[in-house]
């Protein structure tokens, strides 16, 4: 157990099926205090997965997740939820309540798991809205919010606990390319001013190399490469060349190449 | 050919037995299944309140209870009260005219209103709640699921249960004998009405027959089982609505499947607790 302590996430021969079939295959990965890894991916290859495994919202079959020192998978009920505090996510629908304005939503972790006056919980949800520049909606319901506003809203109710961890599940995915850069710089500024760890799940290209210090790709289950940016977009691996180039010929699509072909 | 056919028709025959043992089998485990996550589902929920409670703070906030409560009784108060008047109306009717009879329609008030009290109120009320309110806790928790609102909550280090479900269970535990009390109170009007109308039994010699008739007895079992019933909608509900699965037609069906279960609980239940309090409890 001490080995993982200096690490900030660790996890290790974790093997994760969902009805048969196999998501995650004896993975091993390593997050690194300060760092910004990009776990790249197909569509469903189990990059949200890892997430959830991290926040301990899911078990794997086998296998062991670290956060810091603490083994997510053997904590009880109330520990983990401590130990959740020091971790914000954004997801990738944002999921704020939809019941609760912005400034209720924002503030809602503040609310429940503190002991702040409404005054200083407040303060607080105005900093961390007028970090991502949503000051001005604080009286908004989540429907009347665009989709990139929504996805702000949501990265500062991540921030508001302070984490030391933040995982974003496909953060520009969908918005136009100035907003999703704002967000990417956003990403980039937490690590810069609040040393903040983050995990991105992406497959935006320029969005990941924008943001990542390090580089993950998943590929049947398996990291197949884990590297800093430049060597990965170097990569001889068939797989990550073949996905960052966005061929149709190559090992990504070999079960498909016929039916492709026919069309 | 026709040898292979009657060979397999044998067969299946032969096998019919088994298979269906196999599905009674299957259903039944089902059953017991869902039983018992229903069961560690109130639990878990009460465990994580009480554990907020240790620690010095609230469960959840009072204008979320109140939010419910209002909802789920304030609002059902016309609903419930217009049915079991009506209900009261053909009761006291039906059983008039059969008691008329025998010269014995002065049972009617009696029998209505012990019936109400100990049984119909609650039942009826049970049953109005579940289609009500029970399909609202399960569409409103089975949308947030499925827009991963619950996952966020959970995310971020908050107990679900103790959030989203402990105020809407405790709302329903409270108002639920409010509202059959209301239940029992205008049925009981509804057959003055027609003792007075049709079988000349006046207002006050009306009350005289109640209050005769209504032992102490039968108000508390039909509080106790009000309670009971309150906390199995509550919990079936928010159940049903937390373990919905693929989007809106989850949705669609766990809403369904909420109120039938519900209102099948809310019988079940009901006839065990008469089974065993007849049983105990011998008049």
């Amino acid at each position: 157990m001490n080995s993982q302590n200096s690490h900030m996430v660790a996890l290790r021969d974790v093997t994760m099926e969902f009805e048969d079939k196999k998501v995650l295959d004896d993975l091993s990965l390593t997050v690194e205090p300060q760092e910004r890894l990009v776990i790249m991916g197909q569509s469903g290859s189990g990059k949200s997965t890892i997430l959830r495994l991290i926040l301990g919202i899911l078990r794997p079959h086998t296998g062991e997740v670290f956060f810091k020192q603490f083994e997510i998978t053997r904590l009880k009920r109330r520990k983990l939820q401590q130990v959740r505090h020091d971790i914000g996510m954004v997801y990738q629908y944002s999921a704020l309540l939809s019941s609760r304005n912005v400034r209720d939503n924002v503030a809602l972790p503040l609310e429940e798991l503190t002991t702040k006056s409404r005054k200083e919980i407040d303060k607080i949800v105005d900093q961390k809205l007028d970090l991502v520049g949503m000051k001005d909606a604080r009286d908004l319901t989540p429907s009347e919010l665009s989709g990139g506003m929504k996805k702000r809203v949501s990265l500062a109710r991540a921030l508001t606990m302070e984490p030391e961890l933040v995982l974003f599940d496909e953060p520009t995915a969908g918005l136009d390319p100035v907003i999703a850069s704002v967000i990417d710089e956003l990403i980039i500024s937490l690590t810069d001013n609040a040393k903040v760890t983050s995990i991105v799940v992406t497959h935006e290209m320029s969005s990941a190399f924008r943001v990542g210090t390090r580089m993950a790709m998943l590929y049947q289950g398996k990291i197949i490469e884990d590297a800093d940016p430049e060597t990965f977009k170097n990569s001889q691996n068939p797989v990550v060349a073949q996905f960052l180039s966005g061929s149709t010929e190559g090992p990504i699509l070999e079960g498909s190449q016929d039916a492709i072909a026919k069309k | 050919m026709p040898d292979q056919k009657q060979d397999s028709t044998e067969e299946v025959l032969i096998a019919a037995p088994v298979i269906a043992l196999q599905e009674i089998g299957n259903i039944g485990g089902g059953l017991l299944r869902e039983v018992g996550s229903i069961f560690w589902f109130i639990i878990n929920t009460i465990e994580e309140t009480i554990e907020r409670v240790r620690e010095g703070r609230v469960p959840f906030t009072a204008s979320s209870f109140f939010r419910h409560a209002e909802r789920a009784g304030v609002d059902s108060v016309p609903l419930v009260g217009l049915v079991s008047f009506f209900l009261g109306l053909t009761m006291a009717l039906l059983t008039g005219y059969q008691l008329q009879r025998f010269g014995t329609e002065r049972l009617v008030p009696g029998l209505v209103s012990i019936g109400f009290t100990r049984e119909l109120g609650p039942l009826i009320t049970g049953i109005m709640l579940a289609a009500r309110i029970g399909a609202a806790f399960t569409a409103e928790l089975g949308t947030m699921t499925v827009s991963e609102e619950v996952e966020a909550i959970e995310a971020m280090g908050i107990g679900p249960l103790r959030f989203l479900v402990a105020p809407r269970m405790l709302a329903l535990f409270f108002l639920m004998p409010c509202l059959s009390t209301i239940s029992n109170i205008s049925a009981i009007f509804a057959t003055s009405l027609i003792s007075k109308a049709y079988f000349s039994i006046a207002f006050p010699y009306f009350i005289d027959l109640v209050r005769d008739s209504l032992l102490i007895r039968d108000l508390i079992t039909g509080v106790m089982k009000s309670f009971l019933f309150g906390v199995l909608i509550a919990a079936i509900a928010c159940y049903r609505g937390l373990n919905v699965k693929g989007g809106a037609a989850g949705v669609g069906s766990a809403t369904t499947s909420s109120v039938v279960t519900a209102i099948t609980v809310v019988i079940g239940v009901d006839t065990l607790y008469n089974v065993v309090y007849t049983n105990f409890f011998p008049t």
